[in-house]
């Protein structure tokens, strides 16, 4: 009985070893393996249970066959059908990159260049077709009163064309505004500049007329230096205006202002202002009474009455 | 209702052409003589009478459970091609030949079938119906008709060129195919329903081992084109020798079902998640283990220059302080400005 069980069950295990099927195999017991081993169907090492490649049909005989059969003779007029590879790329030529080898096998993620090819593929096709169908009577153009129903409404096409408008605009739009902003940029810089500019030779104006003032240079180069600068053939007389008004300007408030800054000690009393009497009036120094007078007269209208003209005042009204 | 026909292409004709219908010879005879007497309009014998003689029809139907897009699809097709017919949708329920009988009931050789599965994927079936090869494919990246980047347009029904790619000849199934889409999109010379300009064209390219699907519009004669649309990919499974079954002739070795490759998504993610997970824990176990004890450091000799002890002094009194020496030759600092 044993014997048999055990024939039965090497029966079986040759079945599952010869098919090498995917699943159910893992559970197989320890006996049956020990048997396998014994019977040399299984090596030793790792025994890794491997799927049959899947055997794929190419059937070339039967595919030949069923075209060969199903094929229809019809004149080439019937079917309109053309093989070709695409058209020259016109583009790519001019800008000097011809990838010819790639050309045969299109990269399918490159979206433009699959589009491009496509349609390439097919202006080539157009262009061998189009003489073929003029011999054959059948025409390409249609006249411009034929009117018939089209594939898209006209509906349809209105509301195309309203979004390539809009779209246009937008792009015009955002073209208009980037150029504003960019000159807007520009202008911002030129403005700086300017000032910047004008800061600097203020500065520069400055620094030299207090260092004349505090004596450390005695020279006056640089009111000329102004002078030359501003001297320029082409403007003429306006820049000469320009020039001579303020500076006049600015030179008597100098003069009675002060350049600015630490005063130099120009106007303290020195010896020499001190001991000067030239502003001495004698009259108004010497003059007696004039307030006097004035007092008199007008004594009436400022003197406040006393106090008991002031209750009798007050009492009667 | 009398029928209203027009000549086709006369001065001033309405925008709509109506097409004349083939119902039944004798009842349009009879509407034509009245026309005669009342309009007094030369109405010509139909274009089509005695050439039409390529009689091709093509069954475009859906199972149920399509989403919108492929609807409209269908419906682009059923417009782009005027020897199309449509069916109402199959039950699921019904196993695929019973499409040949619909097939036959509506009088059609050829057959475009479209098969949504779990509203997202799309297989599409064409076959040549009695008896012919038959092919399915998953189709990818649909766009429609209607779609406002698709600027081009053409007249309903005009017929089409058709354009291969040269890989189309170099292998047997291909060839196959070629022979297939050809017979199924091109339309008939002569149709009652199409009209008789060219000025669309069907392109069919293989590139990643799929066929994309592009239609334009014909605008100028010097082959400048404008995408009309619609588009898809088609992704080739099977071909079948019988219309709807039968053996199988080929088999396409990358095609890989969307759901399987939903599935190597799903394990990528999750490899990828469950790799950080044991990235961490190992850096954790790093953490804790016990260190290992350095009794002797190895760089501690690195700054050891060799050289004479020098002996030590210690001072007991505090050094003398600095004497600074003010250089009083210098002149005031108005006069060095001045001499400058």
């Amino acid at each position: 009985m044993i014997i048999e069980s055990r024939s039965m069950e090497s029966a079986e295990e040759d079945e599952q070893l010869g098919l090498e099927s995917e699943d159910e195999d893992s559970e197989l017991s320890d006996d049956e393996l020990q048997e396998a081993f014994a019977k040399g169907l299984l090596k030793p090492g790792m025994n890794v249970l491997v799927d049959k490649p899947k055997k794929l049909v190419n059937n070339l005989e039967g595919l030949k066959q069923c075209l060969a059969d199903f094929r229809k003779d019809l004149p080439w007029v019937e079917r309109l059908d053309l093989t070709n590879p695409p058209a020259e790329d016109v583009l790519a030529k001019a800008e000097g990159k011809v990838p010819n080898p790639a050309n045969g096998d299109v990269n399918a993620d490159d979206d433009f260049q699959r589009e491009m090819f496509f349609y390439r593929q097919a202006q080539a096709t157009v262009l061998e077709a189009l003489p073929l169908l003029n011999k054959n009577g059948i025409s390409t153009k249609r006249p411009d009163d034929y009117f018939a129903e089209m594939a898209k409404s006209d509906q349809h096409m209105q509301k195309i064309r309203k979004k390539l408008i809009s779209k246009q605009l937008i792009m015009e739009r955002s073209e208009k505004a980037k150029k504003l902003r960019e000159q807007r940029k520009f202008g911002k810089k030129v403005q700086i500049e300017v000032i910047q500019k004008r800061q600097k030779e203020k500065k520069a104006m400055m620094s030299a007329v207090k260092k004349y003032q505090k004596g450390m240079t005695d020279k006056l180069d640089f009111l000329e230096g102004d002078q030359k600068k501003g001297k320029e053939p082409a403007q003429g007389s306006k820049k000469v205006a320009n020039k001579k008004g303020p500076n006049a300007k600015r030179k008597y408030k100098d003069q009675k202002f002060g350049f600015g800054g630490k005063k130099s000690g120009k106007k303290w009393n020195t010896k020499e202002s001190f001991n000067d009497v030239s502003s001495f009036r004698a009259k108004v120094a010497h003059a007696k009474g004039g307030k006097g007078g004035k007092k008199g007269k007008g004594g009436k209208q400022n003197k406040r009455p006393g106090k008991s003209v002031r209750r009798k005042m007050k009492g009667r009204s | 209702m009398a029928a209203f026909k027009r000549k086709r292409g006369t001065l001033g004709a309405e925008k709509k052409a109506k097409k004349v219908k083939f119902v039944s010879g004798g009842g349009e005879e009879l509407n034509e003589v009245d026309e005669e007497i009342k309009n007094e309009v030369t109405i010509p014998a139909p274009v089509s009478m005695g050439k039409w003689t390529n009689k091709e029809r093509v069954l475009i139907f859906s199972s149920r459970g399509i989403n919108f897009r492929t609807r409209h699809l269908m419906q682009d097709l059923r417009t782009l091609m005027p020897h199309s017919k449509a069916d109402t949708k199959m039950d699921r329920k019904d196993k695929l030949f019973v499409v040949n009988e619909v097939c036959e009931i509506k009088n059609c050789n050829k057959c475009l079938f479209f098969e949504a599965k779990k509203k997202q994927d799309l297989y599409m079936w064409i076959s040549n119906t009695p008896h012919g090869p038959s092919a399915k494919f998953l189709v990818q990246n649909i766009h429609t008709l209607a779609e406002l980047k698709m600027t081009g347009n053409c007249l309903k029904g005009s017929r089409p060129l058709l354009s291969f790619d040269p890989k189309f000849d170099k292998e047997p199934h291909y060839a196959l195919l070629k022979e297939l889409f050809t017979q199924t999109f091109s339309t008939p010379r002569y149709h009652p329903k199409s009209q008789p300009f060219v000025d669309h064209i069907f392109t069919f390219t293989i590139a990643d081992n799929r066929i994309w699907f592009r239609n334009y519009q014909i605008i100028e004669e010097d082959a400048s084109l404008v995408e009309i649309g619609p588009r898809f990919v088609l992704n080739l499974i099977k071909i079948f020798q019988g219309s709807f079954g039968g053996p199988t002739l080929y088999e396409n070795p990358s095609f890989q079902s969307p759901n399987m490759h939903r599935r190597e998504i799903r394990l990528a993610a999750a490899a990828r998640v469950r790799e950080k997970q044991m990235v961490k824990e190992l850096q954790k176990i790093k953490r804790t283990e016990a260190k290992e004890e350095v009794d002797k450091d190895v760089t501690a000799d690195v700054f050891l220059t060799p050289a004479e002890e020098k002996p030590v002094h210690i001072e007991t009194e505090a050094p003398e302080p600095k004497v600074v020496k003010k250089n009083k030759h210098k002149a005031f600092k108005r006069q060095r400005m001045a001499r400058r």
